[in-house]
């Protein structure tokens, strides 16, 4: 049955650097990971920096520089987070394949196939702390024959020993320029027209994160075939177009809870995610030049709070409803504490 | 059967409201490349029958002969065996289901019997179409944590065999991990002139007569909701008719009952009720005024009148000096208690706890001063939360009440006192 | 938990080295097996466990007397030798024995001899449910009544658990191993068949014939449940001889237990079809010293009347443990040059805790609840001099409490934390001042912070028990300590009675309206989300119905109402029984 269901690669693994030297952007990194493919030396790794800035595929990327892809499969462990983590897993698993030893250092193929493996962590800082010390013994254990790579967002998730273990590379999150090139290459590859308000659009809702960037414009490519316009963009990222969340932010500083009130059942009935809103509020609070830091603070304040609710199940009008209580109430200068509280 | 399913479109060339989504979809289809699709919106804004017209879509008629089947699976869980009973939909093309109904058990069910479906494909038909099978899961949104990571493991191992398309009503509640999978299809509910255009359509096939502005009148009561306004133009239909364009749009029970139970809260502490409450306040508790008045006399000093029980006409007078006070204090509790029993009622008829609180806000505001809002407003919220967070719903519903009453009480006391 | 009880046994009983073999090995088996009883986390304190134990101990113990049938011939009294218990010595054998209150013995007695007489064509059924706390003297009344009557008294005990060692070696031998529930449906398969003439005794057919059940077996497992309910049921319907079945109540702050619930449930619905309910109180202290005076007359050891009352009143109302606390306590005696019992500063306590082997305090749950909801506090703060206390705003300072601290009182309730909040709950809008909405919300935020706090540990499953220790006690802790601070204006104290929390029958029948609704969206609506059918589709369909009740009958929804009825009828008697406990203070 297999022609019919074509196997659609997403064009986040199509697109993926096969080689160090070309991931974007991360200069110092390269340099350093290119001394280390040349005397196929490396040390435990840890990389953190925002997603999407070329973590993982810088990983993969040493992986297959190291092994070429005969070796790669037997050499190589690659764990995420969606696999069940629990420290038995973390200890069976890496126990079993970092216990079967390989043989000495010959090059093969063209590859410098240095005598030990390489486990991948992806996301280890969703790792639960008692795992990352079962992990601990296991580093020290196997540190003959095997080097690991973590791969997180926080560098503070992870715990001091773990860390200190490691040599540390930061990515940094990709400016527009470097992200536009890469995707008007992809667009170039798939045969998209995008111009360059779409690019920027796409830069702008994306934040930096190439990976997102790239799904969003494969997801408004299927959907809307081969010219996209910015509105097709917003409404496949699942971002609130700037209008929505202006007249929010309007109908705060109106002071008028009833229009608030409106307009906020109008973004729940248009099926706007409200943790995106609360981002999109935050990052208007904070770049607006009208209000002072004490009133930023308070509605960041309510904003984490909110942020924390829906993450726990919270109703999102509710919530929604309550930071724009509290956004207007810092806004128009109403007293922070509840008059009639008892 | 009801309007609802009856004028309920059933294929992606007739929908009345969304024809853009339609549109897309229709193309998505016609590639043979479907991805995993995530429709989210809120309630009664469309998602369900987008789904089902976008199955009859890739499988023709064949989508719509479904089977309820409802079985008990067993579930090695480690040390033990679980056992979740769970019911499906299912046609030879596709299963739905709703996992969240398995509770906390959500995981096993995401993991085991999701696994289970996905694996054995379909036969490819005759004409070589079609060799997958898709999976629709419901409110994806309420699934737990743990059940959405492995939801997220399922996608990606079984995506040569099955498609998924889930529906949920807010998408922040789903991970990043699960969106960024998807296709995601956002399903805003119908404006309200799209709800006329749609009542109208169905007043039309049954030869109705609409008087002018009544379905405007249902559609703005509806709240954008597509399902709930033809489910209120059919009551209405059931009701009277031929329609008077003045004519009541009835509201569900249970919501007649939260305005109750809101104007029982607030109903001692109207001002046209003082009359009335100071007399039944006399006979229901005299003694208890009594004691009240004693103790204002003694501590203010402006009341000094002698302690005589038996004078009536000075006790008279003298409730009347206070009775606004008295009247502002005699929110007696056992109207909160009243108000329990009335919520036990609504939770009994399985009206989830937070439409029950939501509604109690929405009544609340519409009566309130602007400046009660703000404070009302965030409690709700508050109490909300908390209601996640723990167990027993009515504990925290009956906290925010008292909360509300006891605000209100020293707004009045501000206010007028 | 079912580990550490194994281990309290073995340490406490030395005497009979068989049957406390034994016990561990019944403890073992039900350990490997995995079923544990629910175990609880508020602490209970040590000595109620031992007694509990030691409950079972005894009735082991018994049981292994008797050969390995189920079923035995008991003629009253036996003889005793020196080596006997005095519980069992002392077997009461005739009316004036008996301790049990006396119009409760004519009840018994009453029914009896009506079902002997007409014992055939009768349409009511032959099933009488004794229920009381243990050692009320529910089984020796039927004793000395079925010898008073001259009747056969067939006993069937909770028979001898197989030891697990015994179950491997015989599973090895191909034998299959009968579950106590297994031979409980055999059994009561047996007397439905053939009724309860054995062979052995078919030459005397003129006596007439009654059948004791001691306690039921345990169920622990939901199918389990039924299974029993179907036997009983079974029984109930067709029992032709006077049939008696004992359950023992035991705390009702273990409500949460699901083998006390189930029991609970047991005794409603053997009432619903259609057995003869008598309840038992516990016995009063005043007849015990009666009882304890007799004994110790006759077996010549001189207590005091002070002692004796001692006794009496820390037994709670049970005579079995008076007496064994009597026992012991002469022994003690005997030994002892100086008895801890005369220890004057013991005695000006008025501490019956001072008695080694007493029941301890236990304050019933009922009394705890009351103390707290009453919330009395002396008139004047004492420690008003004191310089070393902080000062406290006005607002939230209260007057000092008189009682012990609520934890204490907690403890010796045995309360659970869960149980606790929610009777709190539904009562405490009672004892609140009608003006005071601002304590009301205090009192309510408190509750629903305890809602969060036991919340949590059953969404986290953590295995960690300690932590779900610390969680339930503190969270009882603030419910009851919530309530005391937040109630700054109590009613004026006046007769309340205790209800049980409304919340529970509310929650099963909602679950009851779920199963229902589910059903309906299986047939109807195709898979939208429940709440929509709860908010939407029902009420539509009941006003449509409500108009044209012809046209939809099939997807009529009935009220909620019929749902709860089968429940009334216990909520009704918790309530009688509260009102007991609240005369007493």
């Amino acid at each position: 049955m297999a022609p019919v269901l074509q196997s659609s690669q997403p064009w986040v693994e199509k697109y993926r650097p096969k080689q160090v030297k070309d991931v974007a952007h991360q200069d110092e990194v390269i340099r350093v990971l290119n001394n280390t493919l040349e005397t196929a030396d490396c040390p435990h790794m840890l990389f953190y920096g925002p997603p999407g800035t070329g973590k993982t595929t810088t990983a993969l990327a040493i992986a297959h520089q190291l092994y070429g892809p005969e070796l790669y499969k037997s050499r190589v462990l690659e764990l995420n987070a969606s696999d069940d983590r629990g420290i038995n897993v973390v200890r069976t698993k890496i126990k079993d394949f970092a216990s079967v030893a390989v043989a000495s250092g010959q090059r093969q193929g063209g590859y410098p196939c240095p005598p030990y493996k390489i486990i991948v962590l992806d996301e280890a800082d969703s790792m639960t702390e008692d795992a990352q010390n079962a992990l601990r013994r296991t580093m020290e254990t196997y540190s003959k024959i095997t080097r690991f790579f973590f791969i997180c967002n926080y560098i503070s998730r992870i715990i001091e020993p773990l860390a200190s273990r490691c040599a540390k590379f930061r990515f940094k999150p990709l400016p527009q320029e470097v992200m536009g090139s890469r995707i008007s290459y992809i667009c170039k590859e798939e045969g998209l027209n995008l111009d360059d308000e779409v690019l920027s659009t796409l830069s702008v809702i994306s934040q930096g994160d190439l990976r997102r960037a790239i799904t969003y414009l494969q997801g408004a490519a299927r959907l809307y075939g081969s010219s996209i316009s910015c509105k097709d963009l917003i409404n496949v990222s699942g971002v609130i177009p700037p209008e929505a969340s202006e007249a929010l932010f309007f109908a705060c500083k109106s002071g008028n809870f009833d229009l608030a009130n409106k307009e906020v059942s109008n973004i729940i009935a248009e099926g706007y995610p409200v943790s995106q809103m609360l981002d999109q509020l935050l990052d208007m609070v904070v770049e607006a030049d009208d209000i002072s830091d004490e009133q930023k603070a308070r509605i960041c304040q309510k904003l984490a709070e909110a942020d924390k609710c829906l993450i726990d199940g919270a109703d999102e009008y509710l919530q929604l409803l309550d930071v724009t209580s509290n956004t207007m109430r810092a806004l128009c200068n109403m007293p922070e504490d509840f008059t009639y509280e008892a | 059967m009801l309007w609802v399913d009856k004028y309920r479109p059933k294929s992606l060339d007739n929908m009345n409201v969304h024809e853009d989504i339609a549109e897309n979809l229709k193309k998505l289809v016609s590639e043979q490349d479907c991805p995993h699709l995530l429709f989210y919106g809120p309630s009664g804004s469309g998602k369900k029958t987008l789904i089902m017209a976008l199955l009859r879509q890739m499988f023709g008629s064949s989508s719509e002969k479904v089977k309820v089947e409802n079985k008990a699976w067993k579930i090695d869980a480690g040390s033990r065996t679980i056992e979740i009973e769970l019911t499906t939909l299912s046609s030879t093309n596709h299963v739905e289901m709703n996992p969240s109904d398995a509770g906390f058990q959500d995981r096993y069910i995401v993991q085991e019997i999701i696994k289970e479906m996905a694996k054995n494909r379909p036969l490819v038909d005759a004409k070589g179409k079609r060799g997958f099978k898709v999976l629709v899961l419901n409110e994806v949104d309420k699934l737990s944590r743990e059940a959405q990571h492995s939801l997220r493991r399922t996608m990606e191992k079984y995506s040569s065999s099955c498609r998924l398309i889930l529906c949920c009503n807010s998408s922040s509640k789903v991970t990043e991990a699960i969106r960024s999978r998807c296709l995601n299809v956002r399903v805003n509910a119908p404006k309200e002139d799209q709800i006329v255009n749609v009542l109208e359509f169905i007043g039309k096939k049954e030869g109705l007569q609409l008087p002018v502005g009544f379905a405007a009148r249902i559609a703005e009561k509806s709240n954008r909701s597509l399902r709930r306004a033809i489910l209120s133009f059919e009551t209405c239909r059931v009701q009277q008719y031929p329609f008077t364009s003045n004519q009541a749009i009835p509201p569900m029970d249970w919501e007649e009952y939260v305005s109750e139970i809101v104007s029982d809260i607030m109903k001692e502490q109207s001002p046209k009720r003082f009359a009335y409450s100071y007399t039944s306040c006399l006979c229901e508790n005299f003694t208890f005024i009594i004691r009240k008045i004693i103790y204002i006399s003694h501590c203010g000093d402006y009341f000094n009148f002698g302690y005589q029980p038996d004078t009536h006409s000075i006790l008279f007078l003298e409730v009347l000096v206070v009775h606004r006070l008295l009247c502002i204090f005699c929110i007696v509790l056992c109207r909160l208690f009243q108000v329990r029993g009335k919520i036990y009622e609504l939770l009994t008829n399985c009206i989830p706890p937070e439409i029950v609180l939501k509604r109690l806000l929405y009544e609340l505001l519409r009566k309130l001063d602007d400046e009660l809002k703000h404070e009302v407003c965030h409690w709700a919220a508050y109490y909300e939360h908390r209601m996640h967070l723990g167990q027993k719903a009515i504990f925290h519903l009956e906290a925010f009440i008292a909360k509300f009453m006891s605000i209100y009480k020293s707004f009045l006391i501000a206010t007028f006192g | 938990m079912t580990k550490r009880n194994a281990f309290m046994v073995l340490s406490s009983d030395e005497e009979d080295e068989k049957s406390s073999s034994k016990l561990k090995s019944f403890f073992c088996r039900s350990d490997s097996k995995g079923q544990k009883q629910p175990c609880f986390s508020v602490p209970r304190s040590r000595s109620c466990k031992q007694s509990r134990i030691a409950d079972e101990f005894e009735l082991f113990g018994e049981d292994f007397k008797e050969v390995f049938t189920g079923v035995k011939v008991s003629n009253g009294s036996g003889t005793g030798t020196r080596k006997e218990l005095w519980a069992d010595r002392y077997k009461p054998c005739t009316f004036e024995d008996l301790a049990v209150h006396k119009k409760k013995v004519d009840e018994v007695k009453a029914w009896f001899e009506q079902k002997i007489q007409v014992s055939k064509g009768n349409h009511d059924s032959n099933v009488l449910l004794i229920t009381g706390p243990a050692g009320v003297g529910k089984s020796a009344t039927v004793k000395v009544i079925a010898s008073h009557l001259g009747a056969m008294l067939f006993e069937w005990r909770v028979p001898t658990p197989t030891i697990w060692q015994e179950h491997m070696y015989s599973s090895n031998t191909g034998m299959q191993y009968i579950s106590k529930l297994d031979e409980f449906e055999i059994f009561v398969e047996r007397i439905r068949n053939y009724g309860l003439v054995s062979p052995s005794i078919t030459g005397r057919p003129l006596s007439p014939v009654i059948l004791l059940i001691d306690d039921l077996p345990l169920t622990f497992s939901r199918i389990a449940y039924t299974r029993l309910k179907n036997s009983l049921h079974l029984l109930v319907r067709s029992a032709c001889s006077p049939t008696v079945i004992l359950i023992t109540d035991t705390d009702h702050s273990d409500s949460a237990n699901d083998t006390t619930r189930n029991f609970e449930e047991l005794k409603s619905f053997l009432e619903e079809v259609g057995a003869r309910k008598i309840s038992f109180n516990p016995i009063t202290s005043s007849s015990i010293k009666r009882t304890l005076s007799k004994v110790c007359k006759q077996e010549r050891c001189h207590v005091t009347a002070e002692q004796l009352d001692l006794i009496a009143k820390a037994s709670g109302g049970d005579i079995r443990q008076a007496i064994a606390s009597l026992q012991l306590f002469s022994i003690n005696k005997n030994v002892s040059t100086n008895p801890t019992l005369s220890d004057s500063a013991e005695r000006k306590d008025g501490n019956p805790s001072g008695i080694l082997f007493g029941r301890d305090e236990t304050l019933s749950l009922f009394h705890a609840l009351g103390k707290f909801l009453h919330n009395k506090r002396e008139r004047e703060s004492t420690d008003f001099l004191d310089e070393d206390t902080f000062p406290i705003r006005d607002k939230f300072s209260r007057l000092p409490l008189k009682m012990d601290s609520p934890e204490k009182v907690l403890c010796q309730a045995h309360g659970q934390a869960r149980p606790i909040t929610d009777f709190l709950h539904e009562n405490v809008l009672d004892f609140i001042d009608g003006d005071a909405v601002d304590d009301a919300c205090v009192v309510l935020s408190y509750l629903c912070d305890v809602d969060v706090l036991l919340a949590i540990h059953q969404k986290n499953f953590s295995k960690n028990s300690d932590t779900e220790k610390v969680l339930q006690s503190c969270a009882a802790s603030i419910a009851v300590r919530g309530i005391l601070f937040g109630n700054d204006h109590p009613a004026p104290p006046r007769w309340h009675s205790i209800r049980k929390p409304k919340l529970w029958q509310v929650e099963k029948t909602a679950l009851h309206n779920k199963d229902k609704l589910l059903w309906q969206r299986d047939k109807f609506h195709h898979s939208s989300d429940l709440s929509v059918i709860a908010t939407e589709y029902t009420p539509v369909h009941r006003q449509i119905q409500h108009k044209q009740p012809d046209i939809r009958s099939a997807t009529s929804m009935e009220n909620s109402g019929a749902a709860g009825d089968g429940d009334d009828d216990t909520s009704m008697e918790t309530d009688a029984f509260d009102d007991d406990e609240i005369e007493d203070w």
